[in-house]
């Protein structure tokens, strides 16, 4: 293979001046003529009925007002990208019962947001207010209140009964023999909590109505072709006349992986406004919005004495809060992360999704992949401990690696590794962190007890696979070849501050052969673009880069074409390298040295001579998910007089095939172990069971997620990278963000077990958390748990 | 979001005075950095009709340190405080309040007076100063008196201050050579976050005894509060680990702590047993 002239090097984020300069555009700096602003009014109960709504008073104050009656009465879901017998449709643009804190009940636009504001404290609302049900266990018995009595599924209404939004049982072999092969079966229980996406920016929209009955809408999303078509849905608008627009979106975790709620309802203020309308969520209603999924698993694994699975069982419980988002999915995930971390002859799944009155619950960086592997790499650890095995052998005798099938998407997606850097990982983090050195689990008794754990985990790269599944996966890109050499490329994947755009520019520069300098990222619209299905899934460069590779392909053939017939030369033999110093791809044939043409000069020829445009655009579905490989090795110590555990060290390695950008993959892997520690050990969305309430009632002061201070420093984060090749990839390459995530939490609950001698199950692993399992452990109680003074007011800060 | 309010910048203090007095009709609420102020107006857990800055009057920030006294202006930062050189020598468990306070923007920002005014018993900057001995001076149309900080507070969110007096500055005596202020909090993280327990300890020592005694807590009562059974355990004794261990859980019998967000009562009272023994023995071990 030639050797990569732009893939594998690091560079400059093209969209970095800006961001840094402050002159990028997000959503909430479209400012348009005539341009009103938005203010929603939300529900400030859990479970509600709406009786009546006076906008009276909002009105007079000369505000245009929107209620349940103003809005299109069409049930959507949205996230649009379930197959339609998978897709659940429960809400509305307005609701009209609230079903969550927070729920927006109606909306206002005024000439100011202070305006909005307070035309929106002037809309009186009567509720009448029904039973708040926040656990999920209590949402199933048969006298708890409905939160949807029925819903849509496909076109068709679906009763709900018990607020169980949907189950899955997925079973493949024989379970019952499986465990009977088994000489031992280990089965635990888990508790994942329900954090914040906390990404920076909140959700915002920008809705102009346009003179032709259109609209043009400037959103926070993921996805600027699902939430056109979504829109075109609920509004009965052609899609030619929705116009979405690419704006910088700033960060995301998946909490823009569907068409946000606000977006529909700016929409109808604006088209009832008769003008562009503007809508920015405060931090306090973001909160309110989405939240990751809260699971309860219980797993039970069935090995053999020489410590090889033989059958597994896994039970989860998702609490999706009040709306059905992708529940299906959801389940569908958790079954196939599970499976394909380890090879189980035999496996039973079942997952029950319930409705609660909390925030619903949406894909957040790993969707049910962080909270399948807490539970597969905690049981995995112990496994090993009790069988006397080393926890790396033993995981590099049962995992699903080259060869393997692997589903992570659920059964419907499914393909064969084909790319494996998992023993490389291990070895080389286990060498780094110096796993053989690590202390005897529980053997420790001073104040600050040090330990060392790991996990290992993965991401799929895309929801691809070789039929069509559960998911729609597939994207498009335009290559053109500019006048002067520079290429511009149009495609409507949105770069959620990762790098994917710049990938797909590095992805086209080396397959033209010219300087990745030259090679441009196009505004985007939905005007103008072909489809793409969504940044997700880790697909951006594998998917959106494997779509670029192909039209990049097709342009190139055209450009050789025009080459060999300027040239003299055949196309065969003709190649084009980047020459830094012209800032051009050059066209030349090796063996005749004095034939050459820069690509510039090439098109601009075509141009001049009306030969036409260097141009091709093209579609691609990926037929694989290759799995992303990571694992995480990390040290802690604790200090056991106040629970208090600090990161001393990480190594953190991955296995995306080529690495095409490494600085900005080594930001991933960094990113990920903050995003997951703070999933370990700091957030901890508390929902109050009688109010509904977040117990930080959405504040940051109590809704906190780690700081610069809690990471280890930099020079003891250690990130290296496995030496393989996806042959199906770009390049070689496949994802790697969320995967950066995925194992973090395990490694944190392995390495407390290796410090203290207890295992964790539950997250957040708090201060106060460790310090009541420390007692435990030595039979004591807390200081004051038995002598506890009658409460007082007290504590509460601000 | 904010509602609407009038704004008045004086730049005198008697300017001050008058507009908290009655001003234009009603009394305005002083407002020095605003980041407990703001922030409870943005949440309408408070909507003052008026508010007048303290920022234009530059005499109302700044430390003195004379022979015998370190005197605080009222709109001194946390900043400030963390940047001093002669607090180093005579107050350091405040500085050491100031390093774990907020985050950057907000210790450039937020003051002395605000941090007691606001009367949170989660102010850190509070249990140093009242381990110190601090004085609160207010000042009013009327005149002005000084109170003891550990006798400002009288119950959750409220204070012996009057609405139309402000606190114009904040004293203490500077300590003797032979005696050792610290201070230490526990969060649910290390920046920028509310106190779950913050324990401040002020301790003389001569001839192998101990003189004076103060431990101060936070986040832990209605109040920041004196452990004061558990200081006199310890005055005019020669310190050991079983008497500071008794003191330590004397403190946490004072507290009243409860369950919150942030933490549970439990963890609280176990938190003052530990961080209470940990200064006191630091403060012995130093000055033995
Ligand atoms: C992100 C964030 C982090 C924070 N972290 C901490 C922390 O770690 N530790 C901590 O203790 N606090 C913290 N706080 C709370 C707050 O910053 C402090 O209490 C601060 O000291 C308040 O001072 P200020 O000058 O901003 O007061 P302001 O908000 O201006 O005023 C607070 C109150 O004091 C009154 N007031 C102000 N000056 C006077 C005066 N001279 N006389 C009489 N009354 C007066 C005001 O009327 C108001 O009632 C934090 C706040 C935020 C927003």
């Amino acid at each position: 293979m030639r050797e990569l002239r732009s893939i594998g090097k690091s560079a400059w984020r093209k969209d970095g001046i800006a961001k840094v300069t402050g002159a990028e555009q997000y959503a909430s700096d479209v400012l348009l003529p005539r341009m009103w602003h938005a203010r929603v009014v939300h529900s400030p109960y859990a479970h509600a009925r709406i009786i009546s709504i006076d906008t009276t008073a909002a009105e007079a104050m000369g505000a245009v007002c929107l209620t349940y009656d103003d809005v299109p009465k069409v049930r959507y879901n949205e996230r649009i990208v379930s197959t339609p017998p998978h897709l659940y449709r429960d809400r509305q643009v307005l609701a009209d019962k609230a079903r969550h804190v927070g729920e927006a009940v109606a909306a206002v636009a005024a000439p100011t947001e202070r305006a909005a504001e307070l035309a929106a404290r002037a809309i009186e609302i009567e509720y009448e207010v029904l039973e708040t049900i926040v656990d999920p266990e209590a949402a199933m018995r048969p006298d708890a209140e409905p939160i949807h009595s029925s819903v849509l599924l496909g076109g068709t209404e679906l009763p709900i009964d018990n607020n169980v939004a949907v189950n899955r049982t997925i079973e493949v072999g024989d379970i019952e023999s499986g465990f009977a092969r088994a000489d031992h079966i280990f089965e635990r229980e888990f508790h994942t909590s329900r954090i914040y996406h906390a990404q920076m920016e909140t959700k915002s929209v920008v809705c102009r109505p346009e003179a032709d009955g259109g609209i043009t809408v400037w959103p926070t999303t993921q996805s600027i072709h699902n939430v056109r078509q979504l829109l075109g849905e609920i509004f009965s608008i052609p899609l030619h006349k929705v116009n979405v627009k690419r704006v910088a979106i700033g960060g995301t975790f998946g909490s823009s992986i569907q068409m946000n709620s606000v977006i529909p309802i700016c929409t109808a203020l604006a088209l009832k406004a008769r003008r562009p309308v503007r809508l920015v969520s405060t931090r306090e209603e973001d909160i309110y919005d989405h939240t990751r999924y809260e699971t309860r698993i219980r797993l039970k694994l069935g090995v053999t004495d020489d410590g090889k699975l033989v059958a597994g069982q896994m039970e989860a419980l998702a609490d999706i809060g009040a709306h059905n988002i992708q529940a299906f999915a959801l389940l569908s995930v958790l079954a196939g992360w599970w499976v394909s971390l380890y090879e189980l002859p035999a496996m039973r799944f079942h997952g029950t999704a319930v409705y609660t009155n909390k925030a619903p619950s949406c894909a957040m960086q790993g969707f049910g992949n962080p909270q399948a592997t807490f539970a597969t790499e905690t049981l995995m650890d112990e496994i090993a401990e009790k069988l006397e095995l080393d926890a790396i052998e033993f995981k590099l005798e049962n995992y699903v690696g080259l060869g393997g099938t692997f589903w992570g998407q659920g059964p419907s997606v499914q393909s064969i590794v084909q790319s494996d850097g998992v023993p490389e990982l291990l070895r080389v983090g286990s060498d780094k962190i110096g796993w053989q050195n690590r202390p005897d689990p529980g053997s420790q008794t001073g104040r600050y007890r040090r330990g060392i754990g790991m996990a290992r985990g993965f991401h799929t790269s895309g929801a691809g696979a070789p039929k069509p599944g559960e998911v729609i996966d597939y994207s498009g890109a335009l290559v053109k070849i500019n006048e002067d050499g520079t290429v511009d490329v149009v495609h409507a994947m949105m770069d959620h501050g990762g790098g994917t755009l710049d990938a797909i520019a590095k992805i086209v520069a080396e397959e033209l052969g010219v300087p990745v300098n030259c090679v441009g990222i196009s505004p985007a619209d939905t005007l103008t673009t072909v489809y793409d299905v969504v940044t997700h899934a880790t697909r951006g460069v594998y998917a959106g880069g494997g779509a670029a590779l192909k039209a990049a392909r097709k342009a190139k053939a055209i450009l050789l074409d025009y080459a060999a017939r300027v040239l003299g030369i055949e196309v065969d033999a003709l190649v084009i390298e980047p020459d830094e110093d012209l800032c051009q791809g050059v066209i030349h044939c090796p063996s005749v040295p004095e034939r050459s043409i820069t690509v510039g000069a090439l098109a601009k020829l075509c141009q001049t001579n009306s030969w036409g445009s260097i141009a091709a655009v093209e579609s691609l579905r990926q037929v694989n998910a290759p799995p992303a490989y990571v694992s995480y090795f990390i040290e802690v110590s604790v200090d056991t007089e106040t629970g208090h555990i600090e990161t001393r060290r990480v190594v953190v390695g991955a296995d995306c095939g080529t690495v095409v950008n490494p600085a900005m993959a080594v930001g991933q892997l960094e990113g990920g172990l903050s995003k997951g520690t703070g999933y370990a050990l700091v957030e901890d969305a508390q929902w109050d069971p009688e109010t509904g309430q977040l117990a930080s009632r959405g504040y940051w002061v109590d809704a906190k997620i780690p700081s610069i201070s809690e990471s280890p420093r930099l020079e003891n984060i250690e990130t290296y990278f496995a030496d393989t090749y996806e042959p199906t990839g770009p390049y070689g390459a496949k994802g790697v963000g969320e995967a950066a995530t995925n194992p973090c939490a395990a490694a944190y609950a392995n390495a407390l077990h290796n410090a203290l001698g207890i295992r964790f199950r539950q997250l957040p692993i708090t201060p106060e958390l460790v310090l009541a399992k420390l007692r435990a452990q030595a039979g004591e109680t807390l200081l004051g748990g038995q002598t506890a003074g009658p409460a007082s007011a007290g504590s509460r800060g601000t | 979001m904010l509602s609407g309010f009038e704004l008045d910048l004086p730049d005198t203090l008697v300017g001050v005075l008058d507009l908290i007095a009655d001003g234009r009709g009603t009394p305005a609420v002083p407002l020095a950095g605003g980041t407990s102020l703001i922030v409870d107006m943005r949440a309408r857990r408070t909507m003052p009709n008026a508010v007048v800055w303290l920022g234009k009057i530059p005499e109302l920030r700044g430390i003195q340190v004379t022979q015998d006294h370190v005197r605080l202006g009222p709109c001194t930062t946390v900043s400030d405080i963390l940047n001093s050189d002669e607090l180093a020598g005579s107050g350091v468990s405040l500085v050491r309040a100031a390093e774990a306070f907020g985050g950057q923007m907000v210790r450039n920002a937020a003051t002395v007076a605000g941090n007691i005014a606001c009367n949170s018993p989660a102010s850190d900057l509070v249990p140093p100063l009242m381990a110190l001995d601090a004085e609160v001076i207010l000042e009013s149309r009327s005149g002005s008196r000084t109170v003891a900080l550990d006798r400002y507070f009288t119950g959750y969110k409220e204070d012996v201050r009057r609405t139309d007096e402000l606190i114009t500055g904040i004293s203490w005596k500077r300590q003797e050579e032979s005696s050792v202020d610290l201070f230490h909090k526990l969060a649910r993280r290390k920046g920028d976050a509310i106190t779950v327990v913050g324990v401040a300890v002020n301790m003389a020592v001569s001839d192998g005894t101990c003189m004076r005694a103060r431990i101060a807590l936070g986040a832990v009562a209605p109040t920041v509060l004196r452990a004061k059974r558990a200081e006199s355990m310890l005055e005019g004794e020669t310190l050991t680990p079983g008497l500071i261990e008794a003191a330590a859980r004397q403190a946490t019998e004072e507290a009243s702590p409860i369950d919150d967000v942030r933490a549970s009562a439990t963890y609280r009272r176990h938190g003052i047993q530990v961080l209470t023994a940990r200064l006191l023995t630091q403060a012995w071990g130093r000055l033995t």
